[in-house]
């Protein structure tokens, strides 16, 4: 009620007011000094307190990444909004605030105690990514559904919870209800949830319980489930034969064909598309296992190239590591040589470590030369090998399709035939099966025949040709894609060390240099 | 056809190997075999060092059975001797420690032992090979032939270098090298050889002609999968085929004796083990238990046991059997079994080495075995030596002196005070060389060794949550004489001047944030850091701080600046953080570095307690005793004592009150307190009379029954005679139950009545004499006699 008389204008979060709560908050004295004189970068401030301050947007916090803590508790903020930068936050305080909704917590994954007391809540809601929270305080808002409660039962982690103040505390079954919907949790409303209140509310409440808990396990099994077929898919899908294992191709072939309906009732169609189906399944399912096959193969040869490739890059680094350790071993006596009261041996020394440093840096560089070249060449062999079996497996599809295709052909003659007999049988009145109007119609000339039973196999092989299409572009783009990211893996790798070679020489030779430059100052 | 196993024996011992093989016998269900050989020269012997006045008379005198089965034996022998002339005389009858003749198998009686430890043959024969001592007997041949040894040595002279010539100069060089190695290595192996050749035991002058006893286990029972030997003075188990047996005269266990009738041209590895097959094993006696290996073990026990029984009556259908074995059973006391050896002690002297060994608590200090180690053969100038204990407070379990190094190592088991697992040194002095080794686990820091020397101290640590395996202190010189006073305080420790510490891996940092490595250059002001590698790279990236001056010349304080940290960052191009992180780092450094000279400090502060402690404790070297040791624990042994105590007193006491014959009679009397010797005689003779007619009673009772089972039977039969002809099947099987049922029960009322009429005058005098000495009456009769 305060605030209706409050004359202090609400705030919105600035530069100059970070600027102030990071120094007043930040490191003190000496090195609160040198702090001021570097700056602070918001991204190394891990907590950040912003209360009392009349805040009325959240804003500009983005800079702020690593934060783990963040006060914005008695402000009169109204929405929770511009927190999805703060991911690696834990603790997050936004009681005594005028919210009216739960949201824009999403990508606050890490979160582990989050606090709206004294808001203007009336739901749970938008927290499902929060499997971390472990402390809930949400009292003193305007809370009024007990069952909103078992929302909260999704926090496997949540121990504490505070929802006193809220209209729902009236209800006289309050304490048992969440004792009995809550089992993990530990304290409510800061007091111990005891054995014996646990106990009773579970008797009380065992009816409900039981069904929800049975329905909370059936709808697991059905996630499971449907993950487990996501999961087969994908791998149907990465070997390019996905819903190849069925009828899936041959039903999508009559699936845009509209004349395949009205043909189906010439006479003897039933089973001569019976024979055609089993048919084309044989070869398709034939495809699906041979895809399978030919993409473990491929992912065997992947693994056992990157296994010898990893094992190539470690013996060279061994054999870096091994070289850098030697020279560190041998120069542990540049203080000494700094030390020495003989000049003439000290620049000896000095010069002497001069070209120890170049040795050094010509044996690294002609270490990872050699390296690069080994890689290449296991790199040309792993591109041919894809190749290779990449076109076997191109050419085999291929000739799978074509069993497809000659079927389709097939199928097309005999169709024609029969469409050809019934057409004169028509004509000449023969004909005395039963047939829709509809199917009636086509038979009026030959032209109009033929050109249903053309069109309805042009459409059977575009289907196939595009399955067809489907798989060799996949596999060829796969093939490309293994090997570009191969080269590019190699050449910031190869890149990476050379980096690393100069920086580690001009790191000695500074070294040198500052000594040498000690002592002429000396 | 003899074996040779050791430099001879006494007889006095193979006694003793037969003797306490028994017990073997038995707990292998009598299927171990032994065979003696007489020797040919039957040394003296002190028979007075034996002290037989203790011994039971079956030691001294031959029963009549004895008897005769001695006469079998020599008959036997006889036999034997014609028709198997070149053989030697068999081993059947030797004398006693009576000098009294015994035939060997009555020597042997199966004895079931309390010890677990014995119930199988290995802890048994371990125990045995303890249990005797080798004395050698000089040997019955003059040392003469021992010359030829000599000769034999010049055999192995060292072989001339090979030719290595060879075409291609990088293959020669090679060649050369691996040659030569080769050569070296040959030669070498040449030389060993020709030690051990030097070293090897001189060919046996005795082999072939000396005799030995040892045990044979055969195979079928107690899950024995296939013979074999063991040999007493080692308990060394042998295959049957094993080289050194070179034959076998005898063999015999507590029930029989036999010859064996095979060809030991090769050995033992020929024989066969059934003894049930009289072409290849001669027995002596014919037994009906004859050790068919397909025999069922109870079986034969059974018959054994009635063969006992009725002996007397079978005697001519069954053929001789065995006569009981003279000697006592066998009685190990838990002191003589834990002592295992006589005395307690125990020397057994091997190639440059000796072996001692004592029983538990035997030595004040616990000392249970010691082996030293010669460079010698001839065992003077020490090596090495080793003693074992056991039972010691302090937890030592061996110490190891290495007399070339003068390092003494001392190791424990686990449960000493810091968890000292081993301690080696060459003096107690503190600061001077020494490891100590740690049971790290049992340690809040983790320490598992701590190497020490005047300057340094290294210390490594497993398992520790902040990764950290290695710590290396350098310490200078003390400025100061005068301050090396007694009193050990972290001022006057020794200064350190640099300590570096070695951390693991900590998977949750990044690389370059966790640090490998840091050197402390406590004099110099400087600490280095070197941090873990990052994946990928080759170098890691490195920090050195350099305590400036805190003032600056113009006077101002200094609080960080950019030339007091050197940096190397690997795979980045910024060059140094921000001073504040890096002046934060090093005020932790700092804190951190005072720590650790605290840390240090405390470790040399350890060591010198823990060296006050075992200093202590060599001196006290105090023992453990379990609990459960009744005999030794004081505490315990009270315990036990006046349980039995109690226990004992309790069945007296239950004694006296279920049996109170005197107590109805006493009642009729009124007053106990005082009785004249009449009414003694009178309670006496009315409790006797009393008794008499109970007995009398209880035949009569017996025999009413008697008559009465008896009268019914009589009638029974009458009424059968008579309607014999009219009866049905069915009511004749019941007059045959009923008969065979009253015949039975007759016939046990006469066996009751019989034993009850044998019995009730013994029982009469029995209660006669329990009432003379009854204490209530013994005050007034005792005049009466």
């Amino acid at each position: 009620m305060s605030r209706l008389y409050d004359t202090i204008e609400p705030n919105v979060i600035d530069e100059e007011l970070l600027q102030k709560a990071v120094e007043e908050q930040g490191p003190q004295e000496e090195l609160g000094q040198l702090a001021k004189r570097e700056g602070i970068d918001y991204k190394d401030v891990l907590e950040l307190q912003l209360d009392f301050r009349n805040i009325l947007k959240i804003d500009n916090l983005w800079q702020f990444v690593n934060l783990t803590k963040l006060q914005l508790d008695n402000n009169i903020i109204e929405k929770i909004e511009a927190l999805d930068s703060l991911v690696h936050l834990i603790w997050l305080d936004l009681s005594f605030n005028n919210i009216e909704v739960i949201e824009g917590l999403e990508a606050l994954v890490k979160l582990q105690d989050l606090s709206l007391y004294n808001n203007r809540i009336s739901k749970i809601e938008n927290l499902d990514t929060l499997q971390e929270l472990q402390v809930f305080s949400i009292g003193n808002n305007n809370l009024t559904a007990l069952e909103n409660v078992v929302y909260l039962r999704k926090f496997k982690n949540l121990r504490t919870l505070n929802l006193t103040g809220n209209p729902v505390c009236e209800n006289e079954q309050y304490s048992m209800f969440i004792a009995a919907h809550l089992p993990d949790l530990v304290y409510l409303d800061f007091r111990l949830l005891d054995d014996n209140t646990r106990e009773l509310a579970e008797i009380k409440y065992q009816y409900a319980i039981d069904e929800l808990k049975q329905g909370e396990a059936q709808a697991l099994a059905k996630l499971v489930e449907e993950q487990a077929k996501q999961k087969e898919l994908e791998h149907h899908t990465a070997a390019y034969v996905e819903y190849l294992n069925g009828s899936f191709l041959f039903e999508s072939m009559y699936a845009e064909d509209t004349e395949a309906a009205r043909l189906a009732y010439l006479p003897g169609m039933a089973d001569l598309l019976e024979t055609y189906k089993s048919k084309f399944v044989l070869i398709c399912e034939n495809l699906f296992a041979y895809g399978l096959k030919e993409h473990e193969k491929r992912q065997a040869e992947v693994s056992t190239f990157y296994e010898c490739l990893q094992e190539a890059i470690q013996d060279s680094q061994q054999q870096g590591t091994k070289i850098i350790l030697d020279f560190e071993n041998d120069n542990q006596g540049l203080d000494v040589i700094q030390n020495m009261s003989n000049f003439e041996i000290a620049d000896f020394k000095l010069v002497k470590y001069n070209e120890d440093i170049s040795q050094l840096s010509d044996t690294l560089m002609t270490l990872e030369m050699q390296t690069v070249d080994q890689l290449e060449e296991i790199i040309k062999d792993f591109e041919r090998n894809i190749a290779d079996q990449v076109s076997t497996f191109i050419e085999n599809v291929q000739g799978m399709m074509a069993q497809c295709r000659d079927l389709e052909n097939h199928h097309h003659e005999k169709l024609l035939e029969i469409a050809i007999n019934t057409l004169e049988k028509i004509v000449k009145s023969e004909f005395d099966e039963e047939m829709p109007d509809d199917a009636r119609l086509l038979f009026v000339d030959k032209d109009t025949i033929v050109n249903a039973v053309n069109a309805s196999h042009d459409i059977h092989l575009l289907k196939i040709d595009n399955r067809e299409d489907d798989i060799i572009t996949k596999a060829n783009s796969w093939s490309s894609s293994v090997i570009e990211e191969v080269h590019k893996n190699e050449i910031s790798r190869n890149r990476n060390r050379v980096r690393e070679i100069n920086q580690y020489i001009d790191h000695l030779q500074e070294e040198l240099d500052n000594m040498e430059s000690l002592e002429q100052m000396e | 056809m003899e074996v040779l196993r050791e430099n001879g024996e006494h007889e006095e011992e193979e006694k003793k190997v037969l003797v306490i093989s028994n017990e073997l016998q038995d707990l292998e269900e009598k299927l171990s075999r032994i065979k003696v050989h007489i020797p040919n020269v039957v040394p003296e012997f002190d028979w007075n060092s034996i002290d037989t006045s203790q011994l039971p008379a079956s030691y001294k005198t031959n029963s009549a059975k004895e008897q005769m089965l001695l006469q079998l034996a020599d008959n036997f022998h006889r036999q034997y001797a014609h028709l198997c002339p070149d053989r030697q005389p068999l081993f059947l009858h030797p004398l006693n420690e009576c000098g009294v003749e015994k035939f060997v198998s009555t020597t042997v009686r199966p004895t079931l032992q309390p010890y677990p430890e014995l119930y199988n043959w290995d802890g048994c024969a371990q125990f045995v090979s303890d249990y005797l001592t080798m004395e050698p007997l000089s040997s019955p041949i003059t040392p003469v032939l021992k010359e030829p040894v000599k000769e034999k040595a010049k055999k192995y002279a060292v072989k001339p270098p090979r030719d290595l010539r060879s075409k291609f100069e990088l293959q020669q060089v090679s060649k050369k090298e691996a040659d030569i190695k080769a050569a070296q290595k040959k030669k070498q192996k040449e030389e060993e050889e020709k030690v051990m050749e030097a070293e090897k035991p001189t060919p046996d002058p005795l082999y072939g002609l000396r005799v030995h006893a040892w045990v044979l286990v055969l195979s079928g029972k107690r899950e024995v999968p296939e013979s074999f030997f063991i040999d007493p003075f080692t308990a060394h188990s042998y295959s049957t085929s094993d080289d050194h047996f070179l034959g076998i005269e005898s063999i015999w266990n507590h029930k029989d004796y036999w010859v064996n009738m095979q060809d030991c041209w090769n050995g033992c590895k020929d024989l066969t083990f059934d003894l049930g097959d009289p072409v290849r094993w001669e027995f002596m006696l014919l037994g009906t238990d004859k050790p068919l290996l397909l025999l069922p073990e109870e079986e034969e026990e059974e018959l054994a046991d009635e063969d006992l029984d009725d002996f007397d009556k079978e005697e001519e259908e069954k053929g001789f059997d065995m006569p009981p074995s003279w000697v006592d059973l066998i009685q190990i006391s838990r002191k003589e079994f834990e002592t295992r050896c006589p005395q307690g002690k125990k020397v057994i002297q091997y190639k440059s080495a000796k072996l001692e060994k004592w029983a538990p608590y035997l030595n004040s200090n616990g000392l249970v075995k010691r082996l030293t180690v010669y460079e010698d053969p001839e065992c003077v100038r020490v090596l090495e030596v080793k003693g074992w204990f056991e039972n010691r407070e302090d937890m030592m379990n061996m110490r190891q002196l290495n007399k070339k190094t003068e390092v003494t190592t001392e190791y424990f088991s686990p449960g000493h005070i810091q968890g000292l697992k081993a301690h080696s040194y060459k003096t107690m002095e503190p600061e001077t060389e020494r490891t100590m080794e740690f049971y790290s686990e049992t340690r809040v820091d983790g320490l598992q060794k701590r190497v020490e020397n005047a300057k340094e101290m290294t210390e490594y640590f497993e398992g520790r949550s902040d990764f950290l395996h290695y710590r290396h202190t350098v310490f200078g010189r003390r400025t100061k004489r005068a301050q090396m006073v007694l009193i050990n305080t972290e001022l006057n420790a020794r200064p350190i001047v640099q300590i570096k510490e070695q951390f693991h891996r900590n998977p949750e940092k990044p690389a370059d944030e966790d640090v490998a490595e840091r050197i402390f250059m406590i004099l110099e002001g400087r600490i280095m850091l070197t941090y873990h590698c990052k994946d990928d790279y080759i170098t890691a990236s490195k920090k050195e701080f350099i305590k400036w001056k805190d003032v600056d010349n113009k006077g101002n304080k200094v609080i960080m600046t950019s030339d007091m940290c050197i940096s190397y960052q690997v795979g980045s191009s910024v060059k140094n953080k921000k001073l504040l992180h890096l002046y934060e780092m090093m005020l932790k450094l700092m804190e951190e570095e005072k720590q650790l000279r605290h840390q240090v400090w405390e470790s040399e502060t350890e060591v010198l307690e823990i060296l006050k402690i075992r200093e202590e404790e060599a001196a006290a070297s105090k023992l453990t005793v379990s609990m459960y040791d009744t005999e030794r624990n004081e505490k315990s042994r009270q315990q036990r004592e006046t349980m039995e105590r109690l226990m004992l007193e309790e069945r007296q006491r239950q004694v006296e009150q279920d049996l109170d014959y005197l107590a109805p009679f006493l009642i009729q009397m009124g007053s106990t307190e005082k009785m004249s010797k009449w009414q003694a005689l009178r309670l006496k003779e009315d409790c006797l009379n009393d008794f008499k007619h109970h007995l009398i009673d209880k035949a009569n009772l017996i025999q009413a029954r008697f008559e009465k089972e008896t009268q019914e039977l009589q009638k029974k039969q009458q009424w059968y005679q008579q309607n014999q002809l009219s009866m049905t099947l069915e009511d004749e099987d019941a007059y045959l139950t009923y008969c065979s049922d009253a015949m039975f029960r007759i016939r046990i009322l006469e066996i009751r009545l019989n034993r009850h009429k044998e019995m009730a005058p013994q029982k009469y005098i029995e209660l006669e004499e329990k009432l003379c000495k009854d204490p209530r009456l013994t005050e007034y009769l005792k005049f009466n006699v």
